[in-house]
């Protein structure tokens, strides 16, 4: 009987968390199947749900879509760039400091724990000044390096944590058996860190395509912005077309979704490693 | 196959001195194991032989060359470790032909010489496994495989049996022994469990706090330790050692007065010693120290007898079995010719 | 000397390996050039990107009439009310069903494993789409929500997100939408670090559940707790997209936090009053970050 009671207090707990985590969700799914009339009826389901918002979309047909496929395009674009930077950036940083032991390594991780703390939104508005000083406003570079340097220093971070559980007598096996440093680094360290750096990759690649802030800061040109941006400009009217913003929103939302799901084992492990630390 | 040889190295750690002039002379194709208790410095010569540690001063020569400017990868050493530190990510044969492969060999010597290792330590059947597959006497042969395959000028091990159990240990001595004999290259092993040193060593190095106590043959050492360090440090179960004082040619010890060896340079009367005798050479006898058996061990070939006289404990090994129970009243008596007589004050041996 | 003779001759076997010796200096240096040469990356970008803008971004904040303006726009002050209830309510009601949820989601059934993978969602996906369809469902005359609660009292739901504190409170809400599954994610590893054991030896001495979480969890996690409460005080500061884009600071620059104000004086082209909005958060921040370095840095 005990069983029963304690089953049914987990399907107690669990249904509201079902809905609540998944009504926002469904209700873009909703708007984007219903006709414009529907959509604002309130209906919990359309009357006659449809794609044709999708077709509209994929074609371009309206206004604020003219740009659709560029747009997406460069959030793509970013958000590969990003992950790669990133993981470039950070596995050689956090080679570095966690097996080369370099001088002014502790220097560097506190460096990058405090980016790491400070509110990005805060590090935005000085960004946003510098990045025009370099004259890179409305180059996609500029929110390329900007989120690399957002997204390096937690990357690092757990990077770091991961190479320190490496056995340290790896390294001096592979000395004596007459290893280089970039030897090292390319057939000891990189291979073993494998997992890691999968998490990473993933974790600054979704970071960047999700970014709204500083895509609207550093770009403006219709040609350059990402989609998050182009999502944005719907807003300019109150009367745009909501479901056709819905769609493209649902668009949009897939693949962080996908690849989170794709990798999510990589992901709770490697993320969570620095958290217990704490 | 080379010779080597440190001379008055020091170390230090910081403000702690850890090696104080250590002078050694390793032959050519000699198995020279390096004993003593934790932190005596046995790793960090070790490892300073390897370059992995900084020498503080003094030489290292591998083969007639000092090596104390020289990286670790062109000293042309290999080096088993505790942890036996393989490869997660790579094969048997790939950590084997690792240091090959980054010596750029060709592929057919690499295969060659894999092969060659794999044979001498029976690990053919397991070239294309990983580490995490093997058991630890496994990954330790594989280790040893690493090894063998660079056909270095000496290898080095660092305590490889410590994280083996016990009856595996007894196993891999034998094999580590066995090769060897067989390839007859110089090894320099380090360990603090004093049978590997017993049994696999042509010459003991006994070390403590930083020196060298004793270097000598495994059974010169056992015979004739020259202090009281190496005295209770070699043998199991451990020397009986306890107070006298020498009188008139002889020692007056736990209410008895017991034979002493020929009393050489210093043996004066009045002076305190430690007289020590080994397990096995404390007899029953009629007369002697007076003592009360506290527990029988029996072990089937042998007897240990543990036994109290006055607050002093004391170990006997006889062979066969012992009629003798806990609480009995004995005497017990050293026999001639093996007893060990140290100053109190120095601990050298007096005779 | 012999030794000299086979030092000079090489005496090498393999005579393709050059034997130089290589002093200890030189020996070590190779290690140390490539640490340098690996590091370099990310300095140049910590320089070029964190360090010049953060100076440039003081510099531009250094004038007084810059903070005089501030104090004196009545947004300002309004501003600085809803942040600081932000902060409290938000992250405190967050943490709290966190820490609820965490140790929900480590029972071991397949089925919890799975949703828990569904309540991760909110978290992955990007804040526009469901900020947006959040916005929507508020919307007073044909949002969801006020369509339901017509239909089911017959009343007209309240405007959401015209009013003031309501759209605050809304703009709390979706924060913690957001950001609840990654703060749950943190304690249920905090949770699953604590020993089984301990939980059994708990049992056999007859503990309930609440003297379970009382003498075994809460001393456990009670750290990561508190400290995931400071880095999420510190990251919740800012939250721009939840204000922005539920309500857009309005109405009237009524439900703007410190985030959004900086962004809207530079909308309006007043970098220099943006600065001076963020550095009078400063004061506040600063001290959290030193803590959180204190605890997380680097111990050699």
């Amino acid at each position: 009987m005990n069983k029963i009671v304690r089953e049914a207090k987990l399907w107690l707990i669990a249904i509201p968390i079902l809905l609540w985590t998944l009504l926002p969700i469904y209700h873009i799914f909703l708007f984007s199947i219903s006709t414009k009339d529907s959509a604002f009826s309130g209906a919990l389901w359309p009357a006659k749900p449809t794609l044709h918002n999708f077709a509209v979309v994929f074609r371009q047909d309206h206004f604020y879509l003219h740009h659709f496929w560029a747009q997406i395009w460069n959030s793509l674009w970013i958000a590969v760039a990003v992950g790669v930077l990133t993981l470039a950036v950070a596995t050689c940083a956090a080679f570095a400091i966690s097996r080369l032991k370099v001088k002014g390594g502790r220097v560097v991780m506190n460096a990058a724990l405090f980016t790491y703390f400070i509110p990005a939104a805060f590090l935005a508005v000085p960004m946003y000044k510098a990045m025009g000083t370099y004259g890179l406003l409305n180059s996609r570079w500029s929110l390329v390096l900007a989120m690399v340097t957002l997204a390096s220093p937690y990357a690092i971070w757990v990077l770091k944590q991961a190479s320190d559980k490496l056995p340290w007598e790896l390294d001096e096996a592979a000395r004596i058996d007459g290893a280089t440093p970039l030897q090292l680094f390319r057939l000891v360290y990189v291979p073993l860190m494998m997992p890691s750096l999968v998490a990473i990759g993933t974790y600054a690649l979704i970071l960047a395509w999700n970014e709204y802030l500083y895509a609207f800061l550093l770009l403006s040109h219709e040609n350059t912005i990402p989609l998050a941006v182009g999502l944005g400009h719907f807003l300019a009217s109150d009367d745009s077309p909501w479901e056709l913003l819905m769609a493209t929103a649902l668009i949009y939302a897939a693949p962080p979704a996908a690849i989170y799901y794709a990798f999510r084992r990589y992901m709770v492990g490697g993320l969570t490693a620095g958290a217990v630390k704490t | 196959m080379a010779t080597v040889a440190f001379s008055d190295v020091h170390k230090s750690f910081g403000a702690t001195k850890v090696l104080h002039g250590i002078s050694l002379d390793i032959a050519n194709g000699e198995f020279m194991v390096l004993v003593g208790p934790s932190g005596c410095g046995k790793s960090t010569l070790l490892r300073m032989l390897a370059g992995l540690e900084e020498i503080g001063g003094g030489e290292i020569s591998i083969d007639g060359r000092v090596v104390n400017d020289v990286d670790s990868k062109d000293r042309d050493i290999a080096m088993v470790f505790q942890s036996y530190a393989l490869y997660p990510h790579m094969t048997v044969r790939e950590n084997m032909g690792f240091s090959l492969k980054l010596r750029k060999d060709k592929q057919r010597l690499i295969d060659e010489r894999v092969a060659n290792a794999a044979r001498i330590l029976n690990l053919e059947p397991y070239l294309e496994r990983f580490p995490r597959e093997l058991s630890g006497g496994q990954r330790q042969r594989v280790a040893m495989g690493r090894a063998i395959v660079r056909d270095p000028k000496v290898f080095l091990f660092d305590e490889p049996l410590s994280n083996l159990d016990a009856k595996l240990r007894v196993a891999m001595r034998a094999e580590i022994k066995a090769l060897h004999q067989r390839l007859k290259t110089t090894t320099v092993y380090v360990t603090h469990d004093q049978i590997e040193a017993m049994t696999m060593a042509d010459r003991i190095a006994v070390m403590n706090e930083g020196r060298i106590e004793q270097l000598g043959e495994p059974l010169e050492l056992y015979d004739h330790p020259v202090n009281l360090f190496v005295a209770q440090f070699i043998g199991s179960p451990a020397m009986n050692i306890f107070d006298g004082v020498v009188r008139a040619g002889a020692v007056e010890a736990l209410g008895a007065r017991l034979p002493a060896a020929v009393l050489r340079a210093g043996g004066t009367d009045g002076q305190k010693v430690k007289y020590g005798v080994r397990p096995e050479h404390l007899e029953l006898a009629s007369a002697g120290i007076a003592a009360e058996v506290v527990l029988v061990e029996p072990m089937g070939a042998e007897t240990e007898i543990l036994a109290k006289a006055g607050d002093t404990r004391l170990t006997l090994m006889t062979r066969g079995r012992s009629i003798a129970g806990p609480g009995d009243r004995i005497f017990l008596a050293p026999q001639a010719g093996y007893i060990h007589l140290f100053d109190a004050a120095s601990g050298l041996r007096i005779a | 000397m012999a030794a000299v003779d086979i030092a000079v001759s090489g005496g090498a076997r393999g005579g393709n390996r050059a034997l130089t010796p290589i002093s200890p200096k030189k020996r070590r240096s190779i290690w140390q050039t490539w640490g340098v040469l690996m590091i370099a990356p990310y300095v140049l970008v910590f320089c070029v990107f964190v360090l010049y803008p953060v100076t440039y971004g003081l510099w531009l904040a250094r004038h007084p009439q810059s903070y005089i303006t501030l104090f004196e726009d009545p947004v300002f002050f309004r501003t600085v009310v809803n942040t600081v209830v932000f902060l409290l309510v938000a992250v405190n009601v967050k943490f709290l069903l966190a820490l609820f949820l965490s140790g929900f989601f480590v029972h071991e059934r397949r089925w919890i494993r799975w949703l828990s993978v569904i309540f991760i969602i909110p978290w992955a996906v990007p804040a526009i789409p469901t900020i947006f369809s959040i916005r929507f469902m508020l919307n007073p005359e044909w949002g969801i929500v006020n369509s339901l609660i017509f239909r089911f009292t017959g009343l007209d739901g309240p405007n959401w997100l015209n009013n003031p504190t309501l759209g605050l409170s809304m703009a709390m809400l979706v924060h913690i939408w957001k950001a609840l599954p990654f703060w749950t994610l943190i304690l249920m590893a905090g949770r699953l670090a604590i020993p089984r054991e301990q939980y059994e030896a708990a049992s056999v001495d007859g503990a309930t559940s609440w003297q379970k979480f009382k003498y075994v969890t809460w001393p456990s996690i009670r750290t990561l707790y508190l400290t995931s409460t400071l880095l999420s005080m510190i990251w919740t500061l800012g939250d721009f997209n939840s204000v922005y884009l539920l309500t857009g600071g309005g109405p009237a620059d009524l439900t703007h936090v410190l985030a959004t104000l900086g962004i809207r004086y530079i909308r309006l082209d007043q970098v220099d009053q943006a600065m001076a909005t963020i550095v009078v958060a400063l004061p506040f921040v600063l001290p959290l970050v030193y803590f959180m370095m204190k605890r997380l840095s680097v111990d050699e």
